[in-house]
C-alpha cells in the first residue's frame, strides 16, 4: 500500500513539484494560523507566556461565544439581511458583468472600448468612505443633489438617511456601481480567448449576431461563470463591511435594513472587545459558507464533472 | 478597426444600430463611473474654506493649490511611499504569477492524480481564516519578516480565488490535444508548460496579472501591521492612517485637548482628496497595460480535433 | 478510485503532520524576550515604550538625549515607539496579543481601552511597585487620578496630571453673540438656549443655530456605567441605584427639548448622522454647541477656529472614571523590568527637565527658553510634536509664549473644583453578560443618536426604544451591574 503510494507521488512528481510553492505558502498564512479558532471556544486572556500560553489557558466556554449570534431579535434581521442581498449581489453582479463584457467586446471601435473598460475600473479605486461621501452629497437632506433635483419637479424632499424602504436599492445600485467593472474583467478575457474560427464557422451557417452570441459565447462562458459563482457562494455569510457602514454613514433608523452580520459584529463588540467573540462569528461565517460550497459542488458536479469546483 | 465603408461591413461586427445602443450603455456607465472620479479631482483644487461653508460642488466657489502644496510638503517621504509601493507591487505580481500559474496549471491537469485534493485544499483557505493575531504571529515571529518589505510582499502571493480563475482558462483555452502532442514530441511537464500552454492562456495570465497589481498597489492591512520604519510605509496606507485617525479623533471629540491639538495638523478633507489622486493615478495605467494581453493565444500550428 | 482514496488519505495525513509540527516550533520559539536579566548591575536597562500619535521624525535623536539623562539618574534607557492615532488600538491588540516585548503602555478610556485590557490581563497590577518606586507621583499628582482609576480595587497604570474633572459648557460664536447684542449670563439649562436659538434661526438663515454630532447626549444629572451605553447612577444618590436612563424624568424632559428644537429647525437634519461638527466650527456658521471645558479652553478654541469664542458652564465639574481615564501610562504584564519602568514613571512625572524633554525636544534645537518656566518653539519643532496630554505629568511642563504665568494655578483650582461621582473607581465588569452587550450595542447603535439629537419624537420612540432595550436582555445587564456596584460600595464606602 505504502509502496503504491510513493510511486504515485512519483509518477506525479512534475505536477507537484509546481504545486509545492502554493502549497507551503498556503501551510503557513492559511492553515497554521487556523490555531486561533480554538479562541471561539475560549474566555481570551492574555498572559504573560504570549499567544499560545494564553489561548490554551484561557478558560473554556463551550458555544457561549456563539449565543450573541442567534438569541437575539437582531439575529434573524442580520442573517437575512446578509444573505438576501448576497444573492441579489451574486445573480444581479453576474448579469451584469456579463453584459458589460460582451458589450464591451462586440463594440466596433475597439480603442474607445478600451477607454469605457478603463473608466469602469474606477469605484474600484475609492475607498468606501470615500463613496460614503459622495452619496452623502447626492442624499444629503438640505444639500443633497438628489432632493434639489426633485424640488425643481415639485416634488418634496425626502429625508434619505430616515427611510429605509429605499436603500436595498440604493446598496445594490452602488455596488454593482463599484464592481461591475473589475468583475467584467474575467468574463472579458475569456470571451477574448474564444477561437474566432468558431464564430467564422457559423456565420457560413447563417447565423446573426444574436445567435452567436447566444450559441457560442455564453455556453463557452459557462465554465467561468459556474466558477464565479460557486466561489461567491463560499462567502455568501461574508458582507462587505464597509459598504454597510460607511454608505449609510452608520444611521441607526436604517438597520433593519443595513445591519448585516459583520456590522452587528463590529457594534456589538465596541465596548466589551471580547476577542473570543469576534472569533466565534468568522468561525460560524466560514462553516455556513463551507457547507453551501460543499452541497453546491456536489450537484454542480452531478450535472457537469468538469465544471465543478473540486 | 473601423470599416471604411457602410456597404462592406465586415459580418464579424455588429449592426451600426446596436453598435451605437452599445455604445451608449458602454458610454452611460463608463461616466457613472469616472464622475465621481472626477469629483475628487475638482474637490482636491477646492479652497478648504468654501468647502466647509457650500459642502461639495462641482463648480467651487474658490480654487485652490493648498491640498496639493500641504501633501508635497512632506517632500521625501511621499516620494519614498511611491517607492515603496511601486516596488513591493511590480515583485509581488511577478512572484504571484509565477506561484498562481503553477500550481493553476497542476491543479487543471486531469491526469494530475492530487488533483481533487489540491483543489480543495486552496478552497478551504478562501473561507476560513484563522485572524489576524496568529497571522501576525507567523508572519513575525515564524517568519521573521517584521519591519521588511518582505511583510508587504508575501502575504498577498497566493489567493485562491485567482487559483481557481486562471485553472479555469487553463481549461478551457488549452484543449488537450495541444498538450498530448507536446507529450508525444518528447516534452516534459514543464516544458510543456512553458511552451504551449503559457502562450495560450494569456488572457487568464493578464487577468490575474491585472487583479494581482491592483491588490498590492491598493494594500494598507499588512502595512498597518507589520511596518514600523517610516521609510517602508506604502502610499495607500499613508492615506488610510490619515482617514482612520479621523475617524477616532471623531470617537473621541469629548477629550479637548486631543481633538485641537491634533485636528491642527490634520489634512483637511481637500488633501484627503489629494492624496487620493496621487494614489490612484499612476494605477489608471495598469488596465491599459494588461489589456493588449486580451488577445487570443497564438496556436502553434493548427491541431485538427 | 479506491487507490487514489487512499493516497488521498494518507497524502492528507502527511501534510497535516507536517503543519503541526510546524505549527509547534512556531509555538514554542513565539516569545523570544531577549531576557536582560543576567549580568551585572552596570548595564543600563532597555525601557521600550509604546505611545499614541503620529509618529514625529525626531523621536529616535530626542530618545537618544532623553536616555543619557535617565542612565545618570536611573540607569534605564528609552525606546519610543508610536503608532497613529486610528491604528493604535488595533495595532496595541495585536501587538499585546502577540507577547511583544514592551515596558510602558499608552492607554485610556478609548484608545486601546484601559479598563478592559487591565481585566484582560494587558498590564501589570502596580499597588505595591508604585509603594516602593513610586512615592514621587503619589506625592505630585492629584490623588484623586489614583483612588479613581482603580480597577476592582488596584491600580493598573498613572494617570496624567492635568485636568481631572469633566464639565460641559455652552460655546457661543462670539461673532454672533456680538451682533445679535445676545445675553448668555442666564443661559444654564437646556431649555434657558431656546431666546437665543430662536433669534439666530428667524436673522440667519444659513446659520445652524444649535451644532450637534451623533455623539451628543444632553447633559443629565447622572453619571453612566459605561460611556453611551443607558445604565447610569444619578449623581446625588444615597441608594446607589442603577437605573436605564431613558427611563428617567430628566432624560425625557432633555428629550423633549431637543425635540422641539429638532421642529424648529434649530438642529441640522442630519445631525444623527454626523460623525463631528468640524464643518460647522470651521465655518463659523453656528451659534451654540456644547463641549468639554477645561483652564483656558477658550483661547485653545479661539487660536485653532480663528474666531473668538465664549462659554458659560451647562453643569458642575464632575470626577468620573471617563475624566480620569483620558490619558493613562501602564506596565506591560510582560515586562522585564518592572521596577525600571516604574521608576522612570515616577522620574517623568516628577522631574521638569525629562516631562520637558519628552514633551518639546532638545533644547536649542526644537524650542528655545525664553523665561525661567517659558518656552518658544523653534523651526524645528515641527519634527518633534508630541500630543502633552499622553505624555505624563503635564502641570510640570514649560509654559508656551502665550500662557498666562498663572496656567497651572489655574489647572488645579478647577480639579479642586471637582466632585467625585458616587461611582468613581467602580468599574462594571460585563464578562458574564457580555452575549446581552453585544445585543444591547446594536439596539443602542439604532436609537440612540436619532433620540439623543432630537431627530425622532420621544413620546413615540422611546417605549419602542425601551422596550428593544428590554428584549436584548438590559434588565439582566442592570442587575448584574446592580449587584457588582452592591458589593464594591459595601467594600469601600464604609
Amino acid at each position: 500500500m505504502a509502496g503504491s503510494f510513493f510511486r504515485n507521488l512519483i509518477r506525479n512528481r512534475a505536477m507537484l513539484l509546481m504545486v509545492l510553492p502554493g502549497a507551503v505558502w498556503f501551510l503557513f498564512f492559511s492553515y497554521m494560523p487556523l490555531i486561533g479558532t480554538i479562541a471561539a471556544f475560549k474566555e481570551y486572556r492574555f498572559s504573560r507566556q504570549g499567544f499560545w500560553y494564553s489561548l490554551t489557558h484561557s478558560k473554556n466556554v463551550g458555544w457561549d461565544n456563539f449565543k450573541y449570534l442567534f438569541n437575539t431579535d437582531a439575529a434573524y434581521t442580520i442573517t437575512r439581511n446578509t444573505l438576501l442581498y448576497n444573492i441579489a449581489f451574486i445573480f444581479l453582479g453576474l448579469v451584469f458583468s456579463v453584459a458589460l463584457a460582451i458589450i464591451l467586446s462586440e463594440i466596433v471601435n475597439k480603442r474607445m472600448a478600451k477607454l469605457y473598460q478603463t473608466g469602469m475600473f474606477l469605484p474600484y479605486f475609492l475607498s468606501w468612505v470615500i463613496v460614503g461621501y459622495f452619496a452623502f452629497s447626492f442624499l444629503s437632506m438640505d444639500r443633497g443633489l438628489l432632493n434639489h433635483t426633485l424640488e425643481s419637479f415639485g416634488i418634496d424632499s425626502i429625508q434619505w438617511y430616515n427611510e429605509p424602504k429605499y436603500w436595498p436599492f440604493i446598496l445594490i445600485f452602488v455596488s454593482l456601481w463599484k464592481s461591475a467593472g473589475y468583475n467584467s474583467v474575467v468574463y472579458l478575457a475569456s470571451i477574448m480567448g474564444i477561437d474566432k474560427s468558431l464564430y467564422e464557422a457559423a456565420m457560413i451557417d447563417g447565423a446573426n449576431k444574436w445567435q452567436q452570441i447566444r450559441n457560442i459565447t455564453l455556453p463557452l462562458l459557462k465554465p467561468i461563470i459556474i466558477i464565479m459563482t460557486l466561489l461567491a457562494v463560499g462567502r455568501i455569510f461574508y458582507a462587505d463591511f464597509g459598504l454597510f457602514y460607511n454608505v449609510p454613514r452608520d444611521s441607526g433608523t436604517l438597520y433593519s435594513v443595513t445591519n448585516v452580520i459583520d456590522t452587528y459584529v463590529y457594534r456589538g463588540l465596541k465596548t466589551t472587545g471580547e476577542i473570543g467573540m469576534s472569533t466565534a462569528a468568522g468561525l460560524y461565517q466560514s462553516v455556513v459558507g463551507f457547507v453551501l460550497v460543499l452541497v453546491s459542488n456536489f450537484i454542480v458536479r452531478k450535472i457537469d464533472k468538469d465544471s465543478a469546483l473540486f | 478597426m473601423f470599416s471604411k465603408t457602410k456597404k462592406k461591413r465586415d459580418f464579424h461586427h455588429l449592426s451600426p444600430g446596436w453598435n451605437f445602443i452599445f455604445h451608449a450603455v458602454a458610454l452611460f456607465f463608463a461616466v457613472l463611473c469616472v464622475f465621481p472620479f472626477l469629483f475628487v479631482v475638482i474637490i482636491s483644487f477646492t479652497d478648504e474654506k468654501t468647502l466647509a461653508t457650500n459642502g461639495y460642488r462641482i463648480f467651487p466657489a474658490k480654487w485652490s493649490l493648498e491640498a496639493y502644496r500641504y501633501v508635497f510638503q512632506t517632500g521625501d517621504m511621499l516620494l519614498k511611499s511611491y517607492g515603496v509601493t511601486i516596488l513591493v507591487t511590480v515583485a509581488g505580481t511577478l512572484l504571484s504569477l509565477v506561484m498562481i500559474s503553477l500550481y493553476a496549471y497542476a491543479v487543471s491537469r486531469k491526469s494530475f492524480a492530487y488533483r481533487r485534493f489540491f483543489s480543495l485544499f486552496a478552497i478551504f483557505t478562501m473561507l476560513f481564516n484563522g485572524g489576524m493575531i496568529p497571522t501576525y504571529i507567523i508572519v513575525t515571529q515564524v517568519l521573521g519578516l517584521k519591519d521588511s518589505l518582505w511583510a508587504l510582499i508575501w502575504p498577498l502571493a497566493m489567493n485562491a480565488f485567482y487559483v481557481m480563475i486562471l485553472r479555469t482558462f487553463y481549461m478551457t483555452s488549452v484543449p488537450d490535444a495541444i498538450i498530448e502532442s507536446g507529450k508525444i514530441d518528447g516534452a516534459g511537464e514543464f516544458k510543456i508548460f512553458y511552451r504551449l500552454v503559457l502562450p495560450l492562456s494569456l488572457p487568464g495570465l493578464a487577468t490575474i496579472g491585472l487583479f494581482s497589481t491592483l491588490g498590492y498597489w491598493n494594500d494598507w492591512f499588512n502595512a498597518l501591521l507589520y511596518i514600523d520604519d517610516p521609510d517602508k510605509v506604502p502610499l495607500q496606507s499613508m492615506l488610510m492612517r490619515i482617514e482612520s485617525s479621523m475617524a477616532f479623533i471623531q470617537q473621541n471629540l469629548a477629550n479637548s485637548s486631543i481633538s485641537l491639538e491634533v485636528l491642527q495638523n490634520m489634512p483637511q478633507d481637500t488633501a484627503r482628496m489629494a492624496m487620493v489622486v496621487l494614489a490612484t493615478v499612476p494605477i489608471i495605467f495598469a488596465y491599459p497595460f494588461f489589456q493588449r494581453y486580451f488577445v487570443q493565444g497564438l496556436t502553434v500550428g493548427s491541431v485538427k480535433e | 478510485m479506491g487507490k487514489s482514496k487512499k493516497s488521498f488519505g494518507l497524502l492528507s495525513a502527511a501534510l497535516l503532520a507536517f503543519s503541526l509540527v510546524l505549527g509547534g516550533c512556531g509555538g514554542g520559539n513565539g516569545n523570544g524576550n531577549a531576557a536582560d536579566s543576567g549580568g551585572g548591575s552596570e548595564k543600563p536597562v532597555e525601557l521600550i515604550w509604546y505611545t499614541i500619535g503620529t509618529p514625529q521624525k525626531d523621536v529616535d535623536t530626542v530618545m537618544e538625549k532623553v536616555s543619557e539623562y535617565t542612565k545618570e539618574k536611573i540607569n534605564a534607557t528609552v525606546k519610543m515607539k508610536m503608532i497613529d492615532w486610528g491604528d493604535y488600538q488595533q495595532k496595541m491588540q495585536v501587538l499585546v496579543a502577540s507577547g511583544e516585548p514592551m515596558d510602558i503602555i499608552f492607554t485610556s478610556a478609548g484608545g486601546f481601552d484601559y479598563v478592559q485590557n487591565a481585566r484582560k490581563g494587558a498590564f501589570l497590577q502596580i499597588d505595591d511597585l508604585l509603594q516602593k518606586y513610586g512615592k514621587g507621583i503619589i506625592d505630585t499628582i492629584d490623588p484623586a487620578f489614583l483612588s479613581g482609576s482603580k480597577v476592582d480595587g488596584h491600580n493598573y497604570g498613572i494617570p496624567a496630571n492635568k485636568e481631572l474633572p469633566q464639565q460641559d459648557v455652552w460655546r457661543f460664536n462670539k461673532n454672533l453673540l456680538d451682533k445679535y447684542n445676545l445675553d448668555i449670563s442666564n443661559v444654564r439649562s437646556l431649555e434657558s438656549l431656546e431666546p437665543l436659538l430662536k433669534t439666530i434661526k428667524e436673522k440667519e438663515p444659513n446659520v445652524t443655530p444649535f451644532g450637534l454630532d451623533k455623539n451628543h447626549v444632553p447633559t443629565v444629572p447622572y453619571d453612566f456605567l459605561i460611556t453611551n451605553m443607558p445604565m447610569a447612577v444619578k449623581l446625588d444618590t444615597t441608594d446607589y441605584k442603577v437605573v436605564n436612563i431613558l427611563e428617567t424624568d430628566e432624560m425625557k424632559k432633555a428629550l423633549r427639548t431637543m425635540h422641539k428644537y429638532y421642529k424648529a429647525g434649530y438642529i441640522s437634519p442630519e445631525a444623527a448622522t454626523v460623525g463631528s461638527t468640524n464643518d460647522l466650527t470651521k465655518s463659523g456658521n453656528w451659534l451654540v454647541d456644547r463641549a468639554q471645558t477645561q483652564p483656558l479652553a477658550e483661547n485653545l478654541w479661539a487660536a485653532a477656529y480663528g474666531y473668538p469664542v465664549v462659554s458659560t458652564p451647562a453643569s458642575d465639574p464632575i470626577i468620573t472614571n471617563a475624566s480620569v481615564q483620558g490619558s493613562i501610562m501602564a506596565i506591560s504584564a510582560n515586562s522585564e523590568h518592572p521596577e525600571k519602568a516604574m521608576e522612570f514613571l515616577n522620574l517623568l512625572n516628577t522631574d521638569p527637565v525629562l516631562r520637558n524633554m519628552v514633551d518639546s525636544g532638545i533644547e536649542g534645537v526644537h524650542y528655545e527658553k525664553i523665561g525661567e518656566n517659558r518656552i518658544r518653539n523653534l523651526e524645528a519643532a515641527k519634527n518633534y510634536d508630541m500630543p502633552s496630554y499622553s505624555l505624563g505629568n503635564n502641570m510640570i511642563l514649560y509654559l508656551n509664549e502665550n500662557d498666562p504665568d498663572d496656567k497651572w494655578e489655574q489647572f488645579k483650582a478647577f480639579n479642586a473644583k471637582g466632585v467625585p461621582s458616587p461611582i468613581l473607581g467602580f468599574n462594571f465588569d460585563s464578562t458574564k453578560v457580555a452575549t446581552e452587550m453585544a445585543a444591547i450595542q446594536n439596539v443602542k447603535e439604532q436609537y440612540w443618536s436619532s433620540l439623543m439629537t432630537g431627530t425622532v419624537d420621544p413620546d413615540e420612540y422611546l417605549p419602542i426604544a425601551i422596550e428593544k432595550f428590554k428584549a436584548a436582555g438590559l434588565d439582566k445587564v442592570i442587575a448584574e451591574a446592580q449587584a457588582q456596584l452592591d458589593a464594591w460600595v459595601a467594600e469601600n464606602k464604609k
